[in-house]
């Protein structure tokens, strides 16, 4: 070490006694304990000013990493809280008076159930709501929900200055009040009109009020537009069916007594909750999702805190010399120790500050996805603005602070615990480390293999077992680091001064290259093993939608998003659809939101006697032929794979669904193949359904074309002849495309945390590389004074960062494979119920190689130039590293 | 047959200084130095700490230039050279011995002095033999695998010594060789450079302490204050 690390320590002697600095020290060891820690906590401001000047750079890394790491969790936290707060919102904006809600078991119950429930003991009040998806005309899939209510009831409702005439709401014109928000977006002002489709139907609407739902909760969908109920029916629905009602207990009944009350007086058929309770629906609903998400962006924090482990122990091993004089002029070790926590602290609390706005702009970079994450797969509301509550502030606090603090303290305490004549001696810092190598393998192979034998014996039945592998993965991997790069580095031959001697160089290395070689490893096996799983659920989809989709041509609603009963076809339109030339059979869906016991699924009916149509549900269980027969012959139902790990129901069994006249117990014939989210999917024949629920309309019609027809002509004609109705007319290949588009915006910000992890870990290989130059000062003096040239030892550095990617990338890719093995195999079975194919996507991982590979040079530059400027001047005697 | 002898100076100081800025004023480390050093010559220079004999060998090995005066190595003007083209010089007709040998420690001990050949770029079977015959005679070829940790610290120094010698150079410039070992295996040490550098044929500069060492050499040099107190100036 130079004299530049001690200048502070020597401002504070020159200070006690400027012209004799040995015998300011022999003053200051021999002070009373008190004075020593207050001259410490102004050492300490000295000193962070010195080092600020000296190694900014690696504060700057350290500062970074925390700020990465709190940026990332905190970005899955605001789009976690917000997912579920714009659900919360429009609940508490839309029912926020109401103390109990009353729904149907199916998409609608008819309207004596309002009768019946304002006739229960203890009800004060009760609203009837009438809630209808339409898609606004001229804009692609922009969907307003209408809210039809009775004027007359006391419900809340926040206009926006004076409403119009309540009775204009009644005269049947169209009249509505839309958010300001929406207003805005659209230039809308009252008085104008706006067209919105409705099933088949186009209707005009016009703006008769504003009315604020964000007053009553900021959070509340912008989307909501108020009607009156009787219009509502009339314009968009159907007349005497409702979707909610709202209920206000009687002051100083009990609520859950009436909750109890309506529940028996209404039968099995409705659903009587409190607001809590719906937010517990969505939030079981969101959990996988979210925990996903969390678990992601914890690994990445993860990742986060080996950056700051790296720079705190590239700063330290900077200031040995200083630590070791501090400790010979009497400064106790908790005071050492101290004093770096409280520099690590300080830098941690920057981070926080900058960790705080980079995490809520990487949230609002990623709301519209998310959004459409929670609209498309969850049918929730969408995210329309981003709250950050104050226990966020906190806990991105907490995380920066702990994050930064818990990196650190593991230097912190071995440089505090060191010896002071070790510390002001020569003797390199890698020794003790160096002994542990094997030790830390066993633990790390240990761990993972426990873990393994946990799994196999008692883990599987656990839902959350693959989450535990998970965590094993991330402790036993870096553990393993060690070891490898021993195993490999040491192995290695040296031919030259060239790759070979680089790599051998950090066999000596191993405590700074285990920390870059781990970081990257786990960088890698999140990377790599998430691609793995999204390359392998991709292709099964792909599999999936070959066999699912087989129509040439789909026809549904603009408004339909599967909810509701209004996105339909009439049955004339879909005979003069299949009344087409070119269609050879036509295919019908009917589909809706329905209720197996707690859960929510989704029911649909679908023409069963169309020829080959078995090879639109792959079975996972049961027998084909005879599965099919009994969907037929018997209503008998098939159960997608979600629902029936969900509910363990397999072929045999019966499961119950919730209809109109109560539940009724269908025949598993089946299980298929079934990949969507939530709760699941039964299916039986159009018939069975229209038993079950009664006779309705149909939400959606494909189209098989005889041979020799174009689909896409086919779908450019219907377009062209049924161009007033409002329909989504796809080919087979625009479906499949929106399918896949959806599918790749689902994993959007799984690609934004890879990404933030891989930068984390190439911070991380640029660091240890800084560090090493530092370390390696004497030995890079060396090469210069015996003749290497600058391009030499750059050369050489430039080989060791490529080892650190190498290392960290054979190491993850091991990772890699396991955590995609856990991800497929455990995870997605236990929390979405999916069975997932594993295919090997070469390209993309190649690809990923090739980054990380080239990342990992890059970050190599900047150390390389530093390392190939050494002069062989520093070959100085006095020169600690030797 | 008439053997030509070459008397070009293995290595000439002519008027060199080298100063540093104090803060307060430039501070000279050595001042107006001026000496031949004739070839196959073993030279000691002795001096007090801080007397400037570090900085006169780092001038020498061209790792430092000098603020004043002319630096040559078999009459090549050290100064008048890149930074690049002095590290080909250091590399090509230099043989440096540290006090603290420097080795490194994930080489073994025959690659360890082998690393000036692999750094000038030498194919492994044309440095081979001469790294077992420096090793073997330096009593150390049955080591040659082991790891340098292993080695006592004179054995270390001695492979230092073979990797200095190793590429041949004509000049052997050696800092406090036995610095950090003990009287007898720094006599051991000594006597072994200078055998070698005999047997080699090369000129050696060596900075020491020990007068007992100096006394090994064909002249003895003592800096003072940055001043050299006998520099027998060849006559041109």
């Amino acid at each position: 070490m130079r004299s530049g690390s001690c200048t502070a320590a020597r401002s504070v002697f020159r200070r006690a006694a400027p012209r004799d600095p040995p015998v300011a020290a022999f003053r200051v060891a021999l002070l009373p304990l008190d004075i020593r820690a207050h001259l410490l906590v102004r050492y300490f401001t000295h000193s962070l000013g010195a080092q600020l000047r000296s190694g900014g750079s690696l504060y700057l890394l350290t500062v970074f990493g925390v700020a990465l790491g709190v940026a990332s969790v905190l970005s899955i936290q605001i789009v976690n809280y917000n997912a579920l707060a714009a659900f919360e919102g429009t609940v508490r904006a839309v029912s926020g008076e109401a103390e109990i809600s009353v729904f149907g078991k199916t998409p609608a119950f008819p309207e004596r159930h309002y009768a019946e429930v304002l006739s229960v003991d203890g009800v004060a009040a009760a609203w009837p709501l009438y809630r209808v998806d339409v898609a606004l005309a001229d804009r692609d899939r922009f969907y307003l929900e209408v809210l039809g209510v009775d004027f007359f009831t006391p419900m809340r409702i926040p206009w926006r200055g004076d409403p119009d005439d309540v009775s204009a709401a009644l005269a049947g014109d169209g009249w509505s009040a839309v958010t300001p928000a929406l207003a805005a977006r659209f230039g809308w002002a009252v008085g104008d009109t706006f067209e919105v489709h409705s099933g088949v139907r186009r209707v005009r609407l016009r703006v008769g009020a504003m009315v604020d739902f964000q007053e009553l909760s900021p959070l509340a969908s912008r989307k909501l537009v108020v009607m009156d109920i009787a219009q509502a029916q009339a314009l968009m629905g159907r007349r005497g069916e409702l979707h909610q009602i709202d209920v206000r207990t009687a002051r100083g009944t009990d609520a859950e007594g009436v909750r109890r009350r309506l529940q028996d007086r209404l039968g099995p058929g409705m659903r009587v909750v409190t607001p809590g309770q719906r937010s517990e629906q969505a939030e079981g609903l969101l959990s996988a999702f979210r925990l996903n998400l969390s678990a992601m962006s914890l690994i990445s924090l993860f990742v986060g805190l080996f950056l700051v482990y790296s720079s705190t122990q590239a700063g330290l091993i900077r200031r040995r010399m200083e630590f070791g004089l501090l400790r010979s002029l009497g400064a106790t070790r908790t005071q050492v120790l101290a004093l770096i926590l409280g520099e690590v602290a300080l830098l941690g609390a920057l981070g926080v500050v900058l960790g705080l706005p980079l995490g809520y702009w990487a949230a609002d970079a990623n709301l519209e996805v998310v959004s459409a994450t929670l609209t498309n797969l969850y049918l929730l509301e969408e995210i329309s603005s981003l709250a950050l509550p104050r226990w966020l502030y906190g806990l991105g606090a907490a995380i920066g602070m702990g994050g930064a603090l818990a990196g650190a303290l593991a230097p912190a305490l071995d440089m505090s615990r060191r010896d002071t004549r070790a510390l002001l001696s020569a003797v390199p810092l890698q020794e003790r480390t160096e002994s542990l190598v094997f030790r830390l393998f066993a633990a790390g192979a240990g761990i993972l293999a426990a873990t393994g034998l946990w799994y196999l014996g008692w883990g599987r039945e656990w839902k959350h077992a693959g989450f535990v592998l998970c965590v094993a993965l991330l402790i036993g991997l870096p553990l393993c680091a060690p070891f490898a790069i021993r195993q490999v580095c040491g192995r290695v031959r040296v031919r030259g001064f060239g790759p070979g001697y680089s790599l051998r160089g950090l066999s000596v290395r191993i405590r700074t290259a285990s920390f870059a070689v781990a970081s990257l490893a786990i960088a890698v096996s999140m990377l790599v093993g998430i691609t793995l799983m999204i390359g392998s659920f991709r292709r099964t989809m792909e599999v999936w939608v070959n066999a699912s989709i087989r129509a040439d041509v789909y026809i549904s609603p603009a408004s339909w998003r599967g909810r509701g009963t209004a996105g339909t076809l009439e049955d004339e339109l879909v005979e003069a659809l299949a009344s087409h030339p070119g269609v050879a059979a036509v295919d019908r869906l009917r589909g809706f939101p329905a209720w197996s016991g707690d859960r929510q699924i989704g029911l649909a009916g679908v023409d069963m006697q169309l020829p080959g149509g078995e090879v639109r549900f792959p079975l996972l269980d049961g027998n084909v032929d005879e599965a099919f027969r009994r969907v037929r012959e018997d209503g008998a139902v098939l159960v997608g794979e979600t629902l029936a790990r969900g509910v363990n129901k397999w072929t045999g069994d019966e499961i119950a669904i919730a209809g109109p006249e109560g539940e009724v117990r269908f025949s598993v014939a089946g299980v298929y193949y079934d990949y969507h989210t939530g709760g699941g999917a039964v299916v039986m024949d159009l018939t069975t359904l229209e038993a079950f629920i009664g006779p309705g309309p149909v939400n959606g019609a494909a189209l098989y074309l005889k041979s020799g027809w174009d689909g896409n002509a086919v779908v450019e004609s219907l377009e062209a002849r049924f161009s007033e109705a409002p329909l989504q007319i796809r080919s087979n290949r625009r479906l499949r495309d929106e399918v896949f588009r959806i599918f790749d915006q689902t994993f959007l910000v799984t690609r934004v945390l890879q990404g933030m992890s891989l930068l984390i870990a190439v911070c991380g290989i640029m660091l240890m590389l800084l560090v090493l130059v530092r370390e390696q000062v004497t030995e890079l003096a060396l090469y210069r004074a015996v003749g290497a040239r600058r391009g030499q030892v750059f050369g050489v550095f430039l080989g060791q960062g490529l080892g650190f990617g190498l290392l960290g990338l054979g190491l993850g890719l091991v990772g890699a494979v396991l955590l995609a093995g856990v991800l497929v195999f455990e995870i997605n079975r236990a929390y979405f119920g999916w069975t997932i194919q594993v295919y090997w996507p070469w390209g993309p991982v190649l690809q990923q190689v090739a980054a990380i590979l080239g990342a990992a040079l890059l970050a190599s530059l900047y150390p390389a130039m530093r390392a190939s400027r050494t002069p062989a001047a520093e070959l100085g005697r006095d020169d600690l590293m030797a | 047959m008439k053997v030509q002898i070459d008397t070009t100076p293995a290595l000439s100081f002519d008027s060199v200084s080298r100063a540093y800025d104090a803060g307060s004023g430039l501070r000279y480390a050595l001042r107006d130095v001026s000496f031949d050093v004739e070839p196959g010559r073993r030279v000691a220079v002795v001096g007090r700490s801080g007397s400037g004999k570090s900085t006169l060998l780092h001038l020498a090995a061209g790792i430092d230039v000098p603020t004043e005066g002319v630096v040559r190595v078999r009459q090549r003007d050290l100064s008048a050279l890149s930074e690049e083209a002095r590290t080909m010089v250091r590399r090509d007709e230099i043989g440096l011995i540290f006090q603290f040998f420097y080795l490194m420690p994930h080489l073994p001990v025959a690659e360890n002095v082998a690393l000036p050949a692999m750094i000038a770029g030498e194919k492994p079977r044309t440095y081979r033999p001469r790294v077992r015959e420096l090793l073997e005679r330096v009593e150390l070829a049955d080591r040659a695998l082991d790891p340098v940790q292993k080695l006592s610290g004179g054995e270390q120094q001695r492979v230092a010594i073979c990797r200095a010698l190793l590429r041949r150079p004509g000049l052997l410039l050696a800092d406090e060789p036995t610095g950090n070992l003990d009287d007898e295996n720094g006599r051991r040490v000594m006597n072994l450079m200078m055998d070698l550098v005999e047997n080699e044929g090369a000129t050696l500069v060596y900075v020491t302490h020990s007068r007992e060492f100096a006394s090994l050499a064909d002249e003895v040099w003592e800096l003072h204050s940055g001043k050299i107190g006998l520099p027998p100036r060849r006559s041109a």
